[in-house]
């Protein structure tokens, strides 16, 4: 992969080459979004090595911000800044500022079950638990609050209806996760991030390993719960990118080259290395 | 001979030995079963269960030695495998970087081949001693002995295999460190720990010298946990290296009780083990 | 629409930090446990040991005797008996284990390398005192009947190693414990070995074969030196294991508190001296040198294992590069 690209002082010119199509969509008045995350100046190490190089963007609320960029590129990395599960591993630490409805959460002081019940991540293979679907729908409420049986039922339903998988599991919600197929596996682990009502959802791929009509099911999905949440997804999928999100980073090798929203990303870019990736000169 | 047709031939030597060894090895194990059922069958009569060990030259059954194995096995079971699983959660998982765990680990892999008669040794000077008689409750702390470290590996290993995304997901819903493992590893460990429970039983059920002096024998039936109780392989033991007929037959009968109920625990516990890895 | 389900409330959270601490401040006493186990072991057997080691000294380890009624006890007839049984348990055990193991990962068809896989483990599973009784009753009687006299005729007659195989053939003794013991310690070498084998990159057989080598000679050049680390700790840990072997053994040795050189000779050793004598010690010096006697076995089985766990971390070390 090339690394020698110039900043030119003229934005790129809009090429001939083959692009993602973007839908035309009505252009957002400003002041109608609200910034839900502001990262600032944001550095991640894995021990000596700098993964994430000064990382300033800004994820509105009730919105899809997607960030795309080749393999090792840092997009994973940056989302799981976001609920820190980077906590789980030593040697792993993140500094700079990252702030959810203005509280700071790279905070040592920062209650990490406090936030990750804010925030809920969907990963890139399927992970139901080795339980009833019904309990890994449950699993988190229970994490919270003692409901009555009758109130917990509700819930499952409707976090599983809002994840399109209730009608698929309404006679079976007592059978293993595991028996599902990918699709719906991967559609119930959304539906059991949901289900506590998270206000911030990462997605890391979460198509990526399903097939084109599962794809597709997930992305409609995408659509319809960006009215509730403030959405970040990560893609290597630039079609997807185009077609789910409202706005678009594009990452290289721990950078953020360029941000912006995502009709303009796709038609004019800024950056030479953005216009390169998406028309497919590397990566 | 040339070069070549000597190393043919070497090889040759070799290969037949390889299958000469893996022949003797079966021959032992078939041989082995085939004198136990030859020599443990004509015991087999219902009386056998249901009646207890006899003075030497009248028939009886082992009624009162399988009542003090099983018992003393289930109760070393139930007190070593919490303490095993505890101390293999441990191990796989706030220990990755300690040198406790390391010490703890090793120390472990050690007592899980130490000799059984010293382990026995150590709760006669611990249990039995203080309280000047013998009694079931030392052989079944002796055996629990036995089946800690084997739980204690199995756990161990069994948790490091659950994978890390499984993990992370319950740490992303917010779920405290306890319950990640609690309510998710365990449960998709579960049936390797299974496993090495059941192999852990199976090692128990034959173990004869933590059971010499700590619940030594008892002729008769009881079920009195204070005192000396009769088991399978103390009675096999003492039977079979007497003169009477009567004991010996007894003993093969005993014999051949324990061996086949271990073996079938073994392929029982290889047979979940195997089925756990083809399931999605 | 409702925002939230309700954000843990302060205590909720700090009670569940409680729980963690809790529940790893349990784990980790347990962990401990098991190291307070083992010093525990130590402790009460040198406790026991004590008095016979002041009684007898250092010499202990190097007298002969062993005589209830005079109070006089030695280490030495045990102690040879372990270390003898023991070497002829590995004589026997190694070259078997070897040859199952190259062929459960050489020559065996595919289909058939997990039902023979399992039947050797099954031998491993067969308790000590099952091997005992059929040695008893089984072997010994063979051994006396065939081998032994065979042994007596022909490597008897030779000038050095005949006073090895003299003496009357009794079925019972050193040979024959040595010859049970190799039996029960040759499937759990073999399964070590086997999984050790496993270890060895495919490429680096295949290359092997590659250039024409003949199986024997993959597994001599190739396969034993990569492993060789791991093959050795395997038979450490077999080694360990027939050092504390006590049914087996005490059914088939004769139980005779004697050295001697032929191997025919009926002798003893620590664990069959401990299960036979143990209940039946009368007088505290009696008990405190079968003590003394656990103590030494103890430390040697220590020893070799400990040296045998090294050996296999290493080997995990190595295979993790």
């Amino acid at each position: 992969m090339n690394a020698e690209y110039a900043l030119t002082a003229e934005p790129a010119r809009p090429s001939t080459l083959a692009r993602p199509y973007v839908r035309p969509r009505e252009p957002v008045a400003v002041a109608q979004t609200s910034p839900k995350v502001v990262i600032r100046d944001a550095r991640f190490f894995y021990k000596k090595f700098e993964a994430l190089k000064g990382i300033n963007l800004v994820l509105h609320d009730k919105r899809v911000t997607a960030f795309i960029g080749p393999s090792g590129c840092g997009k994973s990395t940056l989302l799981r800044i976001l609920n820190r599960i980077y906590e789980l591993y030593p040697g792993q630490r993140a500094t700079g500022e990252v702030l959810v409805d203005g509280q700071n959460i790279l905070d040592p002081a920062q209650d990490l079950n406090l936030l990750r019940a804010k925030i809920g991540m969907v990963f890139q293979k399927p992970t139901p638990f080795p339980m009833s679907i019904y309990d890994n729908v449950a699993f988190g409420i229970r994490l919270y609050a003692h409901l009555a049986p009758s109130q917990l039922d509700e819930r499952v339903e409707e976090a599983l209806r809002r994840a399109a998988l209730w009608d698929e599991v309404k006679d079976k919600l007592r059978q293993s996760g595991l028996s599902l197929s990918g699709g719906q596996q991967q559609r119930l682990c959304i539906a059991r991030a949901i289900a506590v009502k998270p206000e911030i959802l990462l997605l890391d791929e979460p198509a990526s390993a399903l097939d084109p009509i599962s794809t597709q099911r997930i992305e409609e999905l995408i659509a319809e719960l960006k009215s509730d949440y403030c959405i970040a997804l990560v893609t290597h999928n630039m079609q997807q990118a185009a077609r789910s999100s409202d706005y678009t980073a594009f990452m290289y090798l721990g950078e953020l080259v360029e941000f912006s929203e995502t009709e303009t990303i796709f038609t004019h870019p800024k950056e030479r290395r953005t216009e390169d990736y998406i028309t497919g000169r590397f990566g | 001979m040339t070069l070549y047709g000597r190393r043919r031939a070497n090889n040759a030597v070799y290969l037949a030995l390889s299958w000469a060894a893996t022949g003797i090895g079966l021959a032992i194990l078939f041989f082995i079963l085939g004198t136990l059922l030859r020599n443990g069958i004509p015991a087999l009569r219902p009386g056998l269960f249901v009646e207890n060990t006899p003075p030497p030259g009248s028939r009886g059954g082992l009624g009162n030695a399988i009542y003090g194995s099983v018992v003393m096995t289930a109760l070393a079971t139930l007190v070593g495998t919490p303490v095993g699983v505890l101390t293999g959660t441990y191990l796989a998982e706030f220990g990755s970087a300690s040198r406790v765990a390391s010490a703890v680990r090793f120390i472990n892999d050690v007592l899980l081949s130490a000799p059984s008669i010293i382990i026995g040794l150590f709760v006669y000077g611990l249990l039995v001693v203080p309280l000047h008689h013998f009694s079931a409750w030392a052989g079944s702390v002796a055996l629990a002995i036995i089946v800690v470290p084997v739980v204690v590996r199995t756990t161990e290993d069994m948790l490091r295999l659950v994978p890390a995304t499984l993990r992370e997901a319950a740490v992303a819903l917010g779920a405290p460190q306890w319950k990640v493992i609690v309510l998710v590893a365990y449960r998709a460990a579960l049936q390797g720990m299974l496993t090495g429970v059941m192999l852990a039983v199976a090692r128990i059920a034959g173990e004869t010298a933590p059971l010499l002096f700590t619940s030594l024998n008892n002729q008769f039936w009881s079920v009195n946990m204070d005192g000396p109780m009769a088991n399978l392989p103390v009675v096999i033991f003492q039977f079979a290296l007497s003169p009477y007929a009567d004991w010996q037959e007894l003993a093969w009968g005993g014999a051949m009780l324990i061996t086949l109920a271990i073996l079938a625990l073994n392929i029982l516990a290889r047979t979940l083990a195997s089925w756990s890895n083809r399931s999605p | 629409m409702d925002v939230s389900l309700g954000l843990p409330t302060r205590r909720r959270i700090d009670r569940q930090r409680l729980l963690d601490a809790a529940f790893r401040g349990t784990t980790q006493a347990f962990a401990i446990g098991v190291l307070v186990l083992l010093g525990g072991i130590m402790v009460a057997l040198a406790v026991g040991a004590l008095p016979a080691f002041r009684a007898f000294g250092w010499g202990f380890l190097t007298s002969e005797a062993w005589n209830p009624v005079k109070e006089n006890f030695g280490a030495s007839p045990a102690i040879y008996g372990t270390l003898m049984t023991s070497l002829i348990a590995m004589l026997i055990g190694i070259p078997l284990a070897l040859g199952i193991a190259v062929f459960l990962t050489e020559l065996c068809p595919p289909f058939l390398r997990r039902p023979i896989g399992t039947l050797i483990e099954l031998l491993a599973a067969i308790p000590s005192i099952i091997y005992g009784v059929w040695g008893l009753f089984v072997l010994a009687p063979f051994l006396q009947l065939t081998v032994q006299p065979a042994l007596v005729s022909t490597l008897g007659e030779l000038p050095v190693i005949g006073a090895l195989f003299a003496g009357p053939p009794l079925g019972l003794g050193v040979l024959t414990a040595g010859v049970i013991l190799g039996f029960m310690v040759l499937p759990f070498i073999a399964s070590v070995m086997r999984d050790v084998f496993a270890t060895v990159p495919p490429m680096l057989r295949e290359s092997a074969y590659g250039v024409g080598a003949t199986t024997a000679e993959v597994v001599r050049h190739i396969v034993l030196p990569y492993t060789r680390v791991g093959v050795i700790g395997g038979i450490m840990l077999g080694l360990g294991r027939a050092l504390g072997e006590t049914m087996a053994v005490t059914f088939v040795i004769g139980n005779a508190h004697r050295i001697k050189t032929s191997l025919l000779a009926p002798g003893t050793t620590i664990s069959a001296t401990l299960a036979n004598e143990f209940t039946e010690a009368v007088g505290d010096l009696y008990t405190s040198s079968l003590f003394a006697l656990g103590f030494i076995l103890f430390v040697i089985t220590f020893i070799v294992l400990a040296a045998a766990k090294l050996m296999l971390l290493r080997l995990d070390q190595r295979a993790a590069k």
